[in-house]
């Protein structure tokens, strides 16, 4: 069975005030169903993928909620995987076609983080970790300055390698016209920003955001005129600890190794292979240490390799992050995974724009859960 | 006989200068620091307190006692800052010390000396074989309300004592106590009241001056002792200057105060304080050296007690962290880091 | 984050246990944006600690200074408040590091 995406849609990213949770979804899922010449009863079921609207919102039962903006009745689902919710929401997705049991799906992650101010967000996003970490007032800057402070310590590296990170992240979303921020920044800009959680500053950081994307999968190659197919050719899900202090290693996450090993065995590939990726960036550290664990730098080098430009539009080989990423792009925070996947199939369809990568065949999104507890790796061709 | 097996205290790492509280107010600090014989005070961290303190006290006492936590039968803690007003301190620091269920728990007030009246109270448990081993805990995080006198001497600690009746045990043994009480109301905070309040000059000789004396002179006939018979003597410390006035009148030398001092350079700590000033003096003590021993609460009251130490005294002093190691294990703060880890901005 | 007796009563054993450990800090951050429950005592210390008895923990570094922030530095589990929580609330107690 091959699984087809049929259509894609995001909405802007940002601080999108005006716009209530259920108005950002029906654009979205309804912009998807358009892309892909149906109707809301052409679906069989929908996912969702959403971390915080239970827990900042205190609306839970999201899957009844979201379909009654689609307007019909049909089984809805949510899933959460702090911010892999929309990647496992996909994973689940598939899986349902997977199994014949429904043959086209909606796929949508959102989130809307805006409403609440600074302190209420950074309390939320800390139920994605442990306890022993939310009562150490750790905070998720926090733990993955941890990170960042043994990758620079093993590695040598330094904090404006990682600060490229950041600058080219809003290099390429200064060419997306949905990027929450299309600004560019320099190294020093990133150095002289407020430190967060020492050695991470706030262009280290993801900022908050307002989001929502969509796709329609189907396990049918539907007559409907679909111009240029886009294929998942693979989904893996892994998981390792929680908490960042019962991890075997501080400068590796295993559970994107796991998923990402698995997912190039069943799609056949090597990493060399991939011609454009979105990856979780939540902070530049993140990047740096995932073109690791994905296998497209050696042990060590990631950073460095971004330093060099090697994953930078028009530049490198295997280009990172082309929407922006979450830097640039923003990061609501269960609708990154679905955003990651729309952006790799415009990429795929040749639909990029100005942010178009070169001639790219497969590509490759990866989405991370907390600090490393959950990976859900997908590969796409054309 | 019953008597002291093993003690430890614990005084926080902050210290904070009366110069620079003189200089917040406009005052002249040198004239305060003579009036008051007190140059710094210990501060509590941001998230320290009378248990968290008492606990780090209570460990060290049970590992110079050398006993297992659950031989505990008894715990009594004083404060008068207790963290709450209704939730008992002793049963907190008896699940967070190991004590198990099996013992006799109180939180006690009287303002200074609730601990050395929870003392009192043990010695009755163990003089009546209620029990073999009682502790006490004497701490506090005493507030002191800004541009008030009572700021400049204030201060946080934590004592811990084992009491026991096994001979073999003791290091100093309790030979005689007594109490004198009466209701003097010389300081006092009401309930729901951030701050103590008190009446000045008529804290001293109608208040500390009477019951200290009284108490001593008391204590002195029932054990039918001379102060010369003494090798030190510790007194409640609400400054510099009382113990030192009230050492003089009954007849102590310097020598025999000097030890006990420790106000100079920790301030006030409470329930701690005379607690603290003898726990300084077990650890320089020889076998078979009598202690004097008089403390005092507001309210008020003083309690009594003729220590004598014994051969064991040697061997567990090399069980502890001295008071006069932790005085000099310090960093100094800014009044406005003091404002902020005692809770006061 | 939860206010519970029941959670704080569950976890005194455990908690109990872990008083008086010895380790070293592996990895060190200064927290300078907190959640909601720990506003008053920012800017702080996070520290990983490889505990002498085996494994791993994270914890708040207290009693601290500049210098004390080093890989490798042997550090001591102590017993303080969480947090400052509500006036009516129940107090939780934690564990947290103490350099040697």
């Amino acid at each position: 069975m091959s699984i087809n995406i049929l259509g894609t849609a995001t909405t802007r990213f940002g601080e999108l005030w005006k716009i209530s949770p259920r108005a950002l979804a029906k654009e979205a899922m309804i912009n998807a169903l358009n892309a892909s010449g149906l109707k809301a009863s052409d679906i069989d079921a929908l996912f969702v993928g959403n971390m915080l609207s239970g827990i900042l919102g205190n609306q839970a039962n999201l899957g009844s909620l979201l379909v009654e903006e689609l307007g019909v009745q049909v089984p809805a689902f949510r899933i959460e995987g702090a911010c892999a919710s929309g990647g496992l929401a996909l994973h689940n997705g598939i899986n349902s076609l997977l199994a014949y049991r429904y043959k086209t799906v909606l796929v949508l992650g959102i989130e809307k983080m805006t409403d609440h101010n600074q302190d209420e967000i950074t309390s939320a996003l800390m139920a994605a970790g442990s306890d022993d970490e939310r009562m150490a007032g750790a905070t998720f800057p926090g733990v993955y300055a941890l990170m960042a402070q043994a990758y620079m310590h093993k590695y040598k590296v330094t904090e404006e390698d990682l600060a490229s990170v950041s600058v080219k992240n809003h290099y390429h979303g200064s060419l997306n016209t949905k990027a929450q921020y299309q600004s560019l920044i320099t190294i020093n800009d990133v150095m002289k920003s407020a430190r967060i959680a020492d050695p991470l500053k706030l262009l280290d950081c993801s900022p908050i955001s307002d989001g929502a994307a969509a796709v329609v999968i189907s396990s049918e190659d539907n007559a409907r005129k679909i111009k240029k197919p886009v294929y998942i050719i693979a989904s893996e899900v892994a998981t390792d600890t929680l908490s960042l202090h019962d991890r075997k290693s501080f400068t590796s996450l295993s559970s994107v190794v796991n998923a990402s090993t698995k997912a190039y065995k069943k799609a056949g590939i090597k990493p060399s292979d991939i011609d454009v990726a979105e990856i979780h960036d939540c902070f530049s550290i993140s990047e740096a240490i995932a073109t690791e664990d994905l296998g497209f730098s050696k042990k060590g080098e990631g950073a460095k390799d971004i330093t060099k430009g090697k994953r930078t539009l028009f530049k490198g080989d295997i280009i990172c992050n082309p929407s922006g990423g979450l830097k640039s792009c923003g990061h609501p925070v269960g609708a990154t995974g679905i955003k990651q996947i729309v952006e790799i199939a415009e990429q795929l369809r040749g639909e990029g724009g100005m942010r178009q990568v070169e001639k790219a065949k497969i590509g490759l999104t990866h989405n991370v859960g907390g600090s490393g507890a959950v990976a859900a790796i997908h590969i796409l061709r054309i | 006989m019953s008597g002291i097996i093993a003690y430890g205290t614990y005084i926080p790492k902050y210290r904070l200068k009366l110069s620079e509280i003189a200089h917040v107010w406009g005052k002249d600090a040198t004239e305060i620091e003579v009036g008051l014989r007190i140059t710094e005070k210990a501060v509590p961290g941001f998230d320290e307190d009378a248990v968290t303190m008492g606990i780090e006290a209570g460990k060290k006492a049970i590992s110079m006692a050398g006993i297992d936590p659950a031989s505990l039968q008894s715990v009594y803690f004083g404060s008068e800052s207790h963290p709450y007003a209704v939730n008992p301190s002793s049963t907190t620091l008896g699940e967070y010390l190991g004590v198990g269920n099996n013992y006799f728990a109180a939180d006690l007030e009287f303002a200074c000396k609730a601990a050395t009246a929870g003392m009192q109270a043990t010695l009755g448990l163990l003089n009546s074989n209620a029990i073999s081993y009682g502790l006490v805990v004497g701490s506090d995080t005493a507030q002191g309300k800004p541009h008030d006198a009572l700021e400049y001497t204030a201060a946080s600690g934590a004592c811990a004592y084992i009491l026991s009746n096994k001979e073999s045990e003791i290091i100093a043994s309790i030979l005689e106590m007594s109490s004198f009480s009466s209701d003097t109301p010389d300081f006092w905070r009401r309930d729901g009241a951030r701050y103590p309040s008190h009446f000045g000059r008529f804290t001293g000789q109608p208040a500390y001056f009477t019951h200290v004396l009284q108490e001593s002179k008391n204590l002195l006939a029932k054990s039918k002792l001379k102060p010369s018979d003494f090798s030190y003597c510790v007194f409640h410390m609400p400054n510099g200057k009382f113990p030192r006035n009230v050492a003089k009148k009954l007849g102590f030398t310097d020598k025999q105060l000097a030890p006990s001092l420790v106000v100079d350079k920790i301030g006030n700590p409470y329930s701690a304080s005379s607690l603290m000033g003898l726990a300084a003096v077990l650890d320089i003590s020889k076998p078979k050296q009598k202690i004097f021993f008089v403390s005092y609460g507001s309210g008020a009251g003083s309690d009594g007690f003729v220590f004598e130490t014994t051969k064991a005294i040697l061997q567990k002093q090399k069980n502890t962290t001295p008071v006069s190691k932790q005085i000099v294990d310090k960093i100094y703060i800014s009044y406005q880091a003091y404002l902020r880890q005692t809770h006061i901005i | 984050m939860t206010t519970s007796p029941v959670k704080l009563w569950r976890r005194q054993k455990d908690v109990a246990s872990l008083i008086g450990k010895k380790g070293e800090i592996l990895l060190w951050t200064i927290i300078r944006v907190p959640a909601k429950s720990f506003v008053d005592q920012a800017p702080y210390p996070v520290v990983i600690v490889k505990m002498q008895h085996g494994g791993n923990m994270i914890g708040q570094l207290v009693d601290w200074q500049q210098k004390d922030l080093i890989i490798g530095k042997e550090v001591i589990s102590v017993l303080r408040r969480l947090r400052t929580e509500g006036k009516e609330d129940v107090i939780y107690y934690n564990i947290k590091f103490r350099p040697l």
